[in-house]
């Protein structure tokens, strides 16, 4: 037998009696057995496997534990819960809003019953949620408000704020003009430059970026929301700005001065006799199609 | 088609026989393989924990092929860049000794030899060699637990046993 298949038999001690006689014989054998004798010495050291079982099942247990078969579902419907739970507050703590359109005006209660009538084009926005701690809304455009007793009720625009307790006043924030008028109780306004406490029949004035200072009105409420709009004194680009609103329509004016004054009201229901009441006291002269108007000077 | 008893391991009974079967091979494989010091014993803890959480998806007689393949990799993703050294005991002080002082540094000295040359063996020869040597198993066997054939086995131990003999009488 060759001297290569007796190593690999030896190699799977597989040698019979024999084979194992010729293996010692050759000049091998002292080497593979020194080998051999101090690979022992590298023998992998102790592995207990009842200790390691031990350990493994204590890790496992943990893990067991943790892992209840009846928790999973169980889970699954806590998260759909909390998805819905987080949804609902998530709705809840969105600000209101609501917003009227050209012509169009709306009357709202807030949660406490105060009362607001919103002028066309015009934006309120409150969280309801927050409503009892804090009365605070914003408002963007023109609004009448009837507030009802009770904790400070903040108006935010962006020309300033009004602070009152209850009260009625109207606020009218549009491009150029920031107005305020008070109609019962007292007002008080905040804007950058000024601040004033109004009382009734006060009116707080910001026009083209100027203060005007000292300006009353008479009646008891605003007139808009009889469905009339009146202006005292006001520049006639402010008197087109709110026809548009009311009526959808879009004006052109040719030789018209619009920084001019204008004293005087249109009503909201027929078009054609507010344009005559813009239009003939300052002697100018109308054509009207579809939704274009244009005023001319002749 | 014979039935089968079992389709998966999921029960501690069978799971700690399967334990006891495997998992001495399976640290020596790791050990020989990989040397000492990326800590066998905890690769082969891993090895059967993940075994225990896919129980549903390992079938009895995938199971201890499955364990080698997760030990092997838990380790590979370690050992890339480790030079395997295997760790020898120490050479036991005989109390009754008439050998020579020369002798016992002649016989130290041929372990270190032995060491460096089993860490330029091939992982694969090796884990082969040393299952055989050491651990006294047979060719058949050790095909078994690696999952390659008898031939492919007795190659690799003989490679091995060339291969030592070569780099001892160079050192």
């Amino acid at each position: 037998m060759k001297r290569e298949d007796l190593i690999k038999k030896w190699l799977d001690n597989n040698l019979n009696p024999q084979e194992l006689e010729a293996f010692k014989k050759l000049e091998d054998y002292n080497e593979l057995i020194k080998i051999d004798t101090a690979l022992q010495y590298f023998k992998a050291d102790g592995f207990n496997s009842n200790i390691e079982l031990e350990k493994l099942n204590t890790t496992l247990k943990q893990k067991r534990k943790q892992k209840n078969t009846w928790l999973k579902p169980i889970l699954r419907i806590a998260a759909i819960i909390a998805i819905c739970v987080g949804f609902y507050f998530y709705n809840y703590n969105l600000d209101t809003n609501i917003n009227t359109q050209i012509a169009q005006k709306e009357n709202l209660n807030l949660p406490d019953n105060s009362q607001v009538k919103l002028n066309a084009v015009s934006t309120i926005a409150y969280n309801k949620s927050d409503w009892k701690t804090e009365r605070q809304l914003a408002l963007n455009g023109e609004a009448y408000f009837k507030v009802s007793k009770g904790e400070k009720f903040t108006v935010n625009t962006t020309s300033g704020s009004v602070t009152v307790l209850g009260t009625e006043f109207n606020i009218k924030n549009r491009d150029n003009i920031f107005e305020v008028t008070c109609y019962e109780g007292s007002v008080k306004v905040i804007s950058d430059k000024h601040s004033q406490i109004l009382k009734p029949g006060d009116r707080f004035l910001i026009l083209n970026g100027n203060y005007i200072e000292n300006t009353t009105v008479s009646e008891k409420s605003p007139y808009w929301i009889n469905n009339e709009s009146a202006f005292k004194s006001m520049p006639y680009s402010q008197v087109i700005a709110e026809f548009e609103r009311q009526y959808n329509v879009s004006i052109n004016v040719t030789n018209v001065n619009t920084n001019e004054l204008f004293t005087g009201s249109f009503g909201h229901d027929n078009i054609d006799i507010a344009l005559k009441a813009i239009a003939l006291p300052l002697n100018l002269t109308y054509t009207k199609n579809s939704n274009k108007i244009s005023l001319k000077r002749e | 088609m014979p039935k089968k008893l079992h389709d998966n391991i999921c029960d501690e009974f069978r799971f700690n026989a399967l334990f006891k079967k495997h998992s001495k091979d399976l640290y020596n494989f790791l050990y020989y393989k990989f040397g000492d010091h990326l800590n066998p014993k905890d690769k082969t803890q891993d090895a059967f924990i993940k075994l225990w959480e896919n129980c549903k998806k390992v079938s009895p007689e995938k199971a201890k092929s499955y364990l080698f393949t997760i030990a092997n990799n838990l380790m590979l993703n370690e050992a890339k860049h480790y030079k395997i050294v295997l760790k020898h005991q120490k050479i036991k002080p005989k109390h009754h000794t008439n050998e020579s002082p020369e002798f016992v540094l002649e016989e130290k000295q041929y372990l270190e030899k032995l060491q460096i040359a089993l860490s330029k063996l091939t992982d694969a020869q090796r884990t082969a060699f040393m299952m055989n040597r050491v651990e006294g198993k047979k060719h058949k066997e050790i095909a078994d637990l690696l999952g390659i054939s008898r031939k492919a086995v007795e190659k690799r131990i003989y490679g091995a046993l060339k291969k030592l003999r070569e780099d001892i009488n160079e050192l």
